[in-house]
């Protein structure tokens, strides 16, 4: 799940070279899910999924605390993020995120639904060869 | 009106005197097995459905099946989920259905969220919210599911007329933009005088479920859909992993033939009987084999199948206890081959032990069985041991529905020789405790009678509507080859009906038997 994660940051970090606007773009993945997904869910429905998974994140990366999940499901406590942790850690917080949060999409509907969820918003990248192996949300593959 | 002709000169235009043509209504195939003919044909393009019922009636797996029957990319369809069931979970669920097609999301089925608006808006902004996404996507089929909460949420301080023309704003706008709606909701049958929404709607699809001592009994009604004729009352339906499937009280079963005109005398694979039948059993005859156990019943009926493969006249056994396996095997011992024409698809034994069965849906395997290799015989072993196979709520229905398919195959000219276990007792002789001979054509009787200190074994044809028959009444025994029609008619004695028959004749020197009746060994 981390290499879905890290492909779908890549993307959108591409071209961003400072810090500022790197840290929003690692955080654009959570804004496009949330503006596809919650016209499939509703707000309150993506909210309670987003909220999953960063409790579930919080337990690897232990500066999410400092975010939380706002009442239309977009994260807040970006603005001072980049302040208090390295763009790197950052990176790396943003993928256990995502990681988690398509983990838990996985775990509920499919890899397979997942995947085509998820084209219908990236369908430049390519997806075909991951693998979801066991269903684990958040394998490390090192 | 004047058109020019070639040379330039105007001509009176003829007119033609047909009449308009009126309207003709598409019908949308529903996805689910059995609906469209309880439909008339299916469901009428561009009108306004409710399906409506108690939880866990099957109402959203319904609505996803006729959606996922009709959207294409280039007529999708709009399902809007609500405070029901939530999407994430819908997915998850629904997708376990063999009828579900992943390919279909996002381009030919698209799921909305109206939960945020009705949770937060009013009857206008939902109304604003459905018309603005279908004027964006143009879909051939909307769903909104669950339209109940929509209404119970939105409806508060609003007037019964407010509510009224929401709905009737709803239905018109749908039907302008060339959609046939669906409103999903769980509703009372109580409901249906005074809410609205069944006035306006074009269709309403009623499912319910009940409790028949431990089993559960659901149920579908059509309780109206307007321009064509369904078929009325209570259907069966049954959730499986195809989805919802619909058994028609009438069966639905268009056969392939008809019943000749002049129909044949059929062999029962036993030369002696067939002499006492007139000839055989007529072709498209209803035969009920009536007598207690052991009285050789499913012999009489495999010699009767096998009879007919040697014809070259496939069959079904539709069977109840005995699993396939054991029948074949007991076919084997009397020298009947049963198994190659299994593996030839010339054969179905059908086992339809599970408890729980509804009557239509055992009618319905029958009838699939029948259909898909042109069975003309059909036996069913037996009949008691159906009805047991049966939920307990279904057994009341069990002589009508009965009727209804021997009625549907014999038309077909389908020859079924149906088994019934009687009791036999010493005073009457009765032939079905069910009073189906009505339904019968023919009925053998066999039954036990006690003569010169044996119980032995005696048959007799009852009744045979299609001609002639012998009254006698013929000692059988059970050997290797089956059932075997032994001694000619017996005047010596009375009362063999009875089963204590009063001896008349001479008394005559009895052969000492060293064992018993020589019997099909296993």
């Amino acid at each position: 799940m981390r290499d879905f994660a890290e492909r779908l940051i890549a993307y959108e970090t591409k071209g961003n070279k400072s810090s500022g606007t790197k840290t929003a773009a690692v955080f654009l993945v959570g804004e496009k899910l949330r503006l596809h997904l919650t016209a499939l869910m509703g707000n309150v429905g993506f909210r309670a999924l987003f909220s999953r998974a960063l409790a579930l994140a919080n337990a690897e990366v232990p500066w999410l605390h400092t975010v939380h999940v706002k009442a239309d499901g977009s994260l807040g406590g970006l603005d001072e993020l980049g302040a208090q942790v390295a763009s790197e850690k950052i990176a790396e917080g943003s993928v256990v995120l995502f990681a988690q949060l398509l983990g838990l999409l996985v775990a509920f509907i499919g890899g397979s639904l997942t995947l085509r969820l998820v084209r219908e918003m990236w369908p430049k990248i390519p997806l075909n060869d991951l693998d979801f192996g066991n269903g684990d949300k958040n394998e490390n593959p090192k | 009106m004047k058109i020019q002709n070639d040379a330039g000169k105007r001509q009176p235009l003829k007119r033609i005197a047909s009449p308009p043509a009126k309207v003709t209504i598409r019908k949308l195939p529903t996805g689910v097995r059995g609906l469209d003919d309880i439909l008339g044909g299916g469901i009428p393009e561009f009108s306004f459905n409710i399906i409506a019922g108690t939880p866990g009636c099957g109402k959203t797996t319904m609505a996803h099946q006729i959606v996922f029957a009709n959207a294409t990319a280039k007529k999708p369809a709009l399902f809007f989920t609500v405070l029901g069931e939530p999407a994430l979970k819908m997915l998850r669920y629904q997708q376990q259905y063999s009828f579900f097609d992943e390919s279909k999301l996002g381009n030919a089925i698209r799921f909305i969220n109206l939960a945020d608006v009705v949770m937060e808006k009013d009857l206008n902004a939902v109304f604003d919210e459905i018309t603005k996404q279908v004027a964006a996507i143009n879909p051939s089929i909307v769903v909104v599911d669950s339209f109940r909460t929509v209404v119970r949420k939105t409806t508060a301080g609003v007037s019964e007329m407010e509510m009224q023309s929401f709905i009737q704003r709803l239905a018109q706008f749908l039907t302008s933009w060339e959609a046939t709606t669906f409103l999903v909701g769980e509703y009372d049958p109580a409901e249906i005088r005074d809410n609205p929404v069944f006035t306006i709607a074009d269709g309403l699809f009623w499912l319910s479920q009940k409790a028949e001592r431990n089993s559960i009994v659901r149920k579908l009604q059509i309780v109206k859909v307007r321009g064509q004729n369904s078929v009325p009352g209570l259907h069966t339906i049954r959730i499986s992993e195809g989805g919802l499937q619909a058994f028609s009280r009438t069966l639905a079963f268009v056969p392939q033939n008809k019943k000749p005109a002049r129909r044949q005398r059929l062999s029962m694979g036993i030369p002696e009987l067939d002499k006492m039948m007139g000839g055989g059993v007529l072709e498209g005859d209803s035969l009920l084999v009536a007598g207690p156990s052991g009285t050789g019943k499913t012999a009489l009926a495999t010699q009767f199948i096998a009879a007919g493969l040697r014809n070259g006249e496939p069959g079904i056994i539709a069977i109840f206890e005995e699993r396939p396996k054991g029948y074949t095997d007991r076919a084997d011992s009397f020298g009947l081959n049963l198994k190659t024409p299994q593996e030839k698809g010339k054969l179905e034994i059908l086992y339809l032990r599970p408890l729980d069965l509804s009557v239509d849906e055992t009618m319905q395997e029958i009838l699939d069985a029948v259909e898909r290799i042109g069975a003309k015989r059909l036996v069913i072993d037996s009949l008691v041991s159906l009805e047991m196979a049966l939920a307990p709520g279904f057994r009341e229905d069990f002589r009508e529905s009965l009727y209804r398919m021997i009625v549907a195959l014999t038309a077909a000219g389908v020859t079924i020789l149906s088994t019934v276990e009687v009791e036999d007792t010493f005073t009457g002789f009765s032939f079905s405790h069910y009073t189906i001979s009505f339904l019968t054509d023919d009925i053998i009787r066999l039954r036990y009678v006690e003569i010169d200190g044996q119980l032995r074994k005696v048959m007799v044809v009852i009744k045979m509507r299609g001609g002639n028959h012998s009254k006698d009444i013929r000692e059988y025994v059970i050997t290797s080859k089956g059932v075997v029609v032994i001694h000619p008619r017996s005047t010596d004695y009375d009362g063999l009906t009875t089963g204590i028959p009063r001896q008349t004749g001479p008394r005559k020197a009895q052969k000492v038997e060293s064992g018993p009746e020589p019997k099909a060994r296993k």
